[in-house]
């Protein structure tokens, strides 16, 4: 029984799979706020706030950057307990994903993924980055991380004016795109009220330009330089579900690499770790279903094996995508 | 000297090759009992082209190869019909020999011969092209003679590190070159749909393949080695719609011998590995001794056969850069030539294989001035001796000389092979 649940799931397409759970996660986070539906402020994805109808549950990274813009004083009191116990509900919904909150629920991963296929439909191909290129462009992450946390605690400490507050979401393109969902493009202006908040809000102009630009010829564009990817991979060690390779079966043949919209070579190339998840990975398990060897690649969620390479999965896949395509 | 020879050339069944061929291929179907009714169609296959000089894919530009690591799939892309020529032949290997240094791979003498005698392959007069890959020192070598012959001769670059990130670039630059080449040659530019149909083609066959070598993991074995590589050996030169079918259909035989708990070799007769050089037709003197000795091949790692059919290639989108690209990765990054600085990769392989075919032994050859096979030898005998499995190197070439010392040997390593699980049991 449980034996052939399995092999249906890994003979499984899972392109459809992703892309009607994508449409479920992109409907409960932009819409669900119409049917009540409210999961809590602590989301590990870009679950926008700033599309105050619709949302059904909002971005941690909102109520990050309020807590740490908090005076000192308060922070470092009993209301940093408070704060505490925001980012436990965080991590808490963040170790059950794992990664795959990027790429499964992330509303704006989603609509890389769309604009991705509208690209592919149009039959124009798609761009990489060169080795080089990608090294240094994985670090812009954790530098937006660390900015996304120092402003705002430099904010409460008297530094930096109050304009600059939620800084990462004046630059987040999920800010000025998300609510155009629900028919709110307010956020596509620059507000002109203080200098501050005009540059602020002219950068996020500007990304979001880049972004639908950099989306279209780049499969996950933003993914690269995302900060809420950087503070997932912090506790990625400790989530649930594991992307995990048995280096002994694998012949690095290069499949996954091939389909992988981040351009991670561990992914082929890593012979030793067992636990492959990379930093820039959005666990979108193309890999997994791109995988010839029996066991080389697998899913687990706590311990227990959920999807996994097979060779007549991956054969029924391949037959597929060769009669449409 | 073409001419000199092309003016003295015998009918083809009388030829020394095709005398060689029959010799051979009457011992693989008469030596062992019960050989699968669907190997007919391999057997029938040498016979005609070997024996009778059949000529195959009429009306096609055909290209030669000569390494494993050209890829097949712009061949087939650009109309034109890839087909392997490294050659197994002891008369060829005799014929080159004025090419080489005596201590040179009989491998790529007999390729030589073969070239210069224009007689072993009945279309071997029809080469629109030969590709090339820069790969071991006597390959790379033989391309200028082989142009000196009057072929026509490409020379593919092949990096010598292939773990690196510029190796991969040089070899999709390598790859995409090679596309070009091919349309100077047939006139026919790559589209997204012919390499699609070419890709689909070959994972038709790939398929069909790794099925057969799911079956030969089977405890009772139920096919012979020799079996297997008269089977993938055909895929040098086989049409390849046909060469599927076939193997689907003696895929379908064995899977009826599974059920009949039906075993091909003794029951107890040993598992065995082959790698190293490759085996090739008519030079299968050595899975055939290991088979008549009572062991059992149920598996290779080599570039006639296993290497060349195993690892399959997928694209994320249809575009024909990335497609290519992605062909290209397939043929370079799993590739376990020794001609590659590391051979972590081939370690890896044959351990993980020795496991999946519970194989008990491995029987590693070597053509004597095969330097590369040589030199891997000590490091992969360590390998697999550290997991406690043993390997018996055999340095050999294709002439019959050393029959009666060879098959000492190998009888000696399979009784050692069932002495070992003597012990073991007790």
């Amino acid at each position: 029984m449980i034996k052939n649940i399995r092999k249906k799931i890994n003979n499984g397409d899972l392109r459809r799979f992703r892309f009607w759970l994508q449409i479920f996660f992109f409907l409960l986070f932009v819409y669900g706020g119409y049917l009540s539906i409210n999961l809590g402020q602590n989301i590990p994805t870009f679950a926008c706030g700033f599309n105050s109808e619709g949302q059904g549950a909002t971005c941690y990274l909102i109520p990050l950057q309020h807590q740490l813009a908090l005076s000192s004083s308060t922070l470092f009191s009993m209301a940093g307990i408070a704060v505490l116990i925001g980012f436990s509900y965080f991590v808490l919904w963040f170790l059950v994903l794992n990664k795959g909150w990027c790429g499964y629920a992330c509303p704006l991963g989603t609509i890389q993924d769309w604009i991705t296929s509208l690209r592919s439909r149009l039959g124009i191909p798609y761009a990489s980055y060169t080795w080089e290129q990608f090294k240094h462009l994985k670090k812009i992450k954790y530098i937006l991380l660390v900015l996304m946390v120092v402003i705002p605690m430099g904010i409460g400490a008297g530094f930096f004016s109050h304009d600059m507050s939620t800084p990462f979401c004046m630059i987040c393109p999920g800010r000025t795109l998300i609510p155009i969902f629900t028919g709110d493009f307010s956020q596509l202006t620059i507000d002109f009220s203080s200098k501050t908040k005009m540059i602020l809000t002219t950068l996020g102009m500007l990304i979001t330009g880049i972004f639908l630009a950099g989306s279209f010829f780049k499969k996950r564009f933003f993914c690269f330089f995302c900060p809420m990817s950087a503070l997932h991979f912090m506790l990625s060690k400790l989530a649930f579900l594991k992307l995990k390779k048995d280096g002994s079966k694998c012949t690095k043949c290069g499949d996954c690499y091939t389909v992988c919209d981040m351009q991670i070579k561990e992914i082929a190339d890593d012979v030793e770790s067992k636990n492959i998840l990379q930093d820039d990975c959005i666990m979108c398990l193309k890999c997994v279903s791109a995988c010839p060897e029996e066991g080389a690649l697998e899913v687990k969620f706590m311990g227990i094996p959920v999807f996994e390479a097979t060779v007549e999965g991956y054969i029924k896949r391949m037959e597929k995508e060769n009669k449409n395509g | 000297m073409a001419n000199h020879k092309d003016e003295i050339k015998h009918p083809f069944n009388l030829t020394h090759q095709a005398s060689e061929a029959t010799r051979m291929l009457r011992s693989i179907t008469d030596d062992f009992p019960d050989n699968p009714e669907a190997m007919n169609y391999f057997y029938d296959l040498y016979k005609k082209v070997y024996c009778e000089g059949v000529s195959l894919h009429e009306n096609k530009k055909i290209v030669g190869t000569m390494c494993v690591q050209v890829p097949e799939e712009l061949i087939y892309a650009s109309g034109a019909v890839p087909v392997r020529l490294c050659n197994g032949f002891y008369t060829d290997d005799h014929n080159g020999a004025d090419f080489m240094p005596a201590k040179s791979c009989s491998l790529v003498k007999a390729t030589l011969g073969m070239l210069d005698s224009k007689s072993t392959l009945p279309f071997i007069n029809r080469l629109d092209d030969i590709v090339l890959p820069a790969t071991c020192d006597q390959k790379r070598k033989a391309g200028s003679m082989i142009a000196d012959m009057g072929y026509s001769v490409y020379d593919m670059e092949v990096p010598p590190v292939k773990e690196s990130e510029e190796a991969r670039i040089y070899w999709r630059r390598s790859i995409r070159k090679f596309a070009g080449e091919l349309k100077q040659i047939t006139g026919k530019k790559l589209s997204k749909s012919s390499l699609k149909e070419a890709m689909a083609k070959i994972s038709r066959a790939q398929k069909a393949y790794r099925k057969l070598y799911e079956l030969r993991k089977q405890k009772n074995s139920v096919i012979l080695g020799k079996d297997v590589f008269m089977v993938t050996n055909a895929y040098f030169f086989d049409e390849i719609e046909s060469w599927t079918e076939a193997v689907n259909r003696l895929n379908v035989e064995l899977e009826k011998r599974v059920e009949e708990k039906y075993s091909a070799a003794q029951r107890r007769a040993p598992r065995l590995l082959f790698t190293g050089s490759p085996a090739i037709f008519p030079n299968l003197k050595i899975p055939m001794l290991i088979e008549e000795s009572g062991g059992v091949i149920v598996g290779d790692e080599t570039c006639s056969s296993n290497r060349m059919l195993y690892d399959m290639v997928s694209s994320d989108e249809w575009h024909l850069n990335a497609m290519v690209d992605g062909i290209a990765d397939n043929y370079l990054k799993p590739c376990t030539c020794p001609i590659f600085t590391k051979n972590d990769d081939r370690k890896r392989k044959l351990l993980h294989m020795a496991k999946e075919f519970a194989a008990e032994g491995v029987v590693y050859q070597s053509f004597s001035g095969c330097q590369v096979y040589s030199m891997e030898q000590a490091s992969i005998t360590k390998a697999l001796n550290d997991e406690d499995i043993p390997v018996l190197f055999i340095e050999s070439d294709y002439s019959p000389d050393d029959m009666g010392q060879l098959s000492t040997r190998i009888e000696a390593f399979i009784e050692s092979l069932k002495a070992k699980r003597r012990r073991n049991r007790k």
